[in-house]
């Protein structure tokens, strides 16, 4: 393992990789920064221009964006109290009081090195954990892949916090998408609806960029076309600050690093899930194992440390399960999961061994994207609040041309095209009646993979017990009706607590 | 009975799965896969429309007590969605470049509208300077082909 990450390490470091990943990294973080903009869209936008290089490059400069993504939240979080990223939001809670408080530099390298240091951890997890996972996923049949991808979807649709029916509806309506077009198993034309560029299925990466790209714009476009969030740049002090001692700052409270870490780690290997849980539910753990809670709020570094390090550690999280089983953690590893299948790489179990140069290589760009991102902050922190004075009149038809050439250069063709419009429709009607999207791209992403193992189970043998039977396929099963169950009953409670409360208010 | 915004959705999603579901049934079997391409549908459609008739029925038992949609300006989303959906239809004409030219000059001149000779030509050159740099990037350093005009041949 060591041989193979030290020459992923000597391949990354060649200028012919360094260069993608450096500029994957700055892209993210300039993509963090922006208000509105999240990693997801970042990342769409970064996909085309990965079409014409190697796997290796294309993948670097996608985990530099992500990594870079990651922290870039934490500039406008701190500085504007407006979280640049959504794994930002806890953030804002003590990185801007510090900041307010005179300390702006403090703030600032605090989140950058909380990210380094928790990225870090993450990315020993993610080379770690990869390898005897996919070891144990190699022992899968059908009847497991089919169990663990219902799985997936069940928990992401479960931990939908508005409505879990709703939640449901979106998976299931993500597999519609794979029914149309062609049957996986024997090509045989199905459901084609008469539409041409039905004939053929619907590729994936169109229906993800539509959803997501249309989805935000348009949802940030009701809230005004002209909004800047630059009205507090000249009021930025100084972010000057002895850079080691803030370093000492954070990696004095290794307990308190190390647990919000694995709490990021933890939430990333979940599917769909993502930084912000990750990062609120650290936050919550960091007041709660304090012993000055009360501090929380008003500009506590173990408030910004927690948040920081939980969500950078959560990317190193969501790469494991796209590596070790295919299935990807959230919307950002979607994207390198096309990216992938881009490249005719199939990812899950065999990617490490049937790519391993690819797979140590991808370790050793998350590994030195963190000391790059650290560059790149301690030279342009303080040029990065300019980013979000871009006016959304050029950065909304830009990033929409970009995904018209992402989605028209996957094979050519317009047809993806108008995919990418239909379901750009769809997704923003989606978000208007309170349909998630996540569950929803997981559907459309594990929707084939579903109905292959499916098929090949009942072909190996007709038996349908099997899949209760079978240790791992059972438990696997009985998992995805527990995760189910549960947020029945979180759905319950939670409606409970709100109908106690608003009797509670009608006392007075 | 009345029925609230999601009542109307899960309705929506009910009839389209139903539909779909009609169709599998005319979906000839395969002698490779005895099991048929229709069987796999049949469970998806199924499972959608019953979770869709779940949240039709939640939404008559809530007597439509579901928040209508908030009311606000839907008239930039809808012409953005239009712009695009012209770009869309241009760029097989147009072709690559003067297709991105009209839309991102148009879009910004939505978005931010121009007041005299000034404002116009900002976004012309906002048009003309993302159609010109695309294309550069994406045509000769990314060796990505972009669409060409069949009436400009461009």
């Amino acid at each position: 393992m060591f041989d193979l990450l030290g020459a992923g390490l000597a391949n990354i470091l060649q200028l012919k990789y360094l260069l993608p990943l450096a500029a994957g990294t700055l892209a993210g973080i300039l993509g963090g920064a922006l208000p509105g903009v999240t990693i997801t869209m970042t990342i769409i936008v970064v996909l085309p221009f990965t079409f014409g290089l190697d796997p290796l490059q294309g993948l670097a400069a996608m985990t530099g964006v992500y990594v870079g993504g990651s922290a870039g939240g934490l500039v406008t979080a701190v500085l504007l109290g407006l979280p640049g990223t959504p794994s930002a939001i806890a953030t804002t809670f003590d990185g801007h009081p510090m900041a307010k408080k005179g300390e702006p530099g403090r703030a600032i390298w605090i989140g950058i090195w909380a990210s380094f240091v928790g990225g870090l951890l993450g990315g020993v997890f993610l080379i770690a954990a990869t390898g005897p996972l996919a070891r144990i996923a190699l022992q899968f049949g059908p009847w497991e892949f089919f169990s663990l991808f219902i799985l997936a979807l069940s928990m992401v649709a479960g931990l939908v916090e508005s409505s879990l029916v709703k939640g449901l509806i979106a998976g299931a309506l993500g597999c519609v998408v794979t029914i149309l077009g062609t049957d996986p198993v024997m090509g045989q034309e199905r459901l084609g609806l008469g539409i041409p560029f039905l004939a053929g299925g619907i590729d994936f990466l169109p229906v993800l960029i539509g959803v997501f790209a249309f989805a935000q714009i348009m949802t940030e476009l009701e809230r005004g076309p002209g909004a800047r969030h630059a009205a507090s740049l000249g009021r930025v002090a100084s972010l000057a600050v002895n850079k080691a001692k803030v370093l000492w700052e954070v990696v004095s409270r290794p307990v308190l690093v190390l647990w919000t870490s694995f709490i990021g780690v933890l939430i990333g290997v979940l599917p769909a899930i993502g930084g912000s849980a990750a990062s609120m539910m650290a936050y919550d753990q960091a007041k709660k194992l304090s012993r000055h809670p009360e501090r929380f709020g008003n500009g506590a570094p173990e408030g910004l440390i927690a948040s920081e390090s939980s969500n950078n550690a959560n990317v190193g999280g969501s790469l494991v399960t796209i590596m070790a089983f295919g299935i990807p953690g959230d919307a950002v590893t979607a994207v390198m999961l096309g990216a992938l299948t881009i490249h005719g790489i199939q990812s899950g179990p065999l990617f490490i061994s049937q790519n391993a140069t690819l797979a140590y290589g991808m370790f050793a760009a998350y590994l030195v994207a963190h000391p790059i991102m650290v560059a790149l902050m301690w030279v342009g922190s303080r040029w990065m609040l300019r980013v979000t004075t871009v006016p959304k009149a050029v950065l909304f038809p830009v990033v929409l041309v970009l995904c018209a050439v992402g989605a028209y250069a996957l094979n050519n063709t317009m047809a993806n095209v108008y995919v990418l419009l239909t379901f750009g429709v769809l997704g923003y009607a989606m978000v208007k009646f309170g349909f998630p999207l996540s569950p929803f791209i997981l559907g459309v992403i594990l929707g084939d993979q579903i109905e292959i193992n499916l098929i090949r189970a009942i072909m190996t043998d007709g038996n349908p017990w099997l899949f209760l039977t079978r240790p791992i396929s059972g438990v696997l099963l009985a998992a995805s009706v527990g995760s189910v169950l549960l947020a029945l009953w979180q759905h319950r409670r939670q409606q409970r607590r709100l109908a106690a409360n608003a009797d509670g208010d009608g006392d007075y | 009975m009345k029925l609230g915004r999601d009542g109307w959705a899960g309705l929506a999603v009910l009839i389209a799965s139903l539909v779909l579901f009609g169709l599998t049934l005319g979906l000839k079997g395969n002698p490779m896969v005895p099991i048929g391409p229709g069987f796999y549908p049949r469970i998806v459609l199924g499972v959608t429309a019953v979770l869709a008739a779940w949240l039709v029925l939640s939404s008559v038992l809530a007597r439509g007590r579901v928040a209508p949609l908030p009311a606000i300006g839907y008239g930039m989303v809808v012409a953005m969605f239009a712009l695009f959906g012209l770009y869309a239809g241009a760029l097989p004409f147009l072709g690559f470049r003067l297709a991105t030219f009209a839309y991102v000059a148009a879009v910004n001149a939505l978005l931010d509208p121009p007041r005299g000779a000034r404002g116009w030509a900002r976004a012309a050159l906002v048009g003309f300077l993302t159609a010109v740099a695309t294309y550069v990037v994406f045509e000769r350093y990314l060796l990505v082909l972009l669409p060409r005009g069949s009436w400009t041949g461009f």
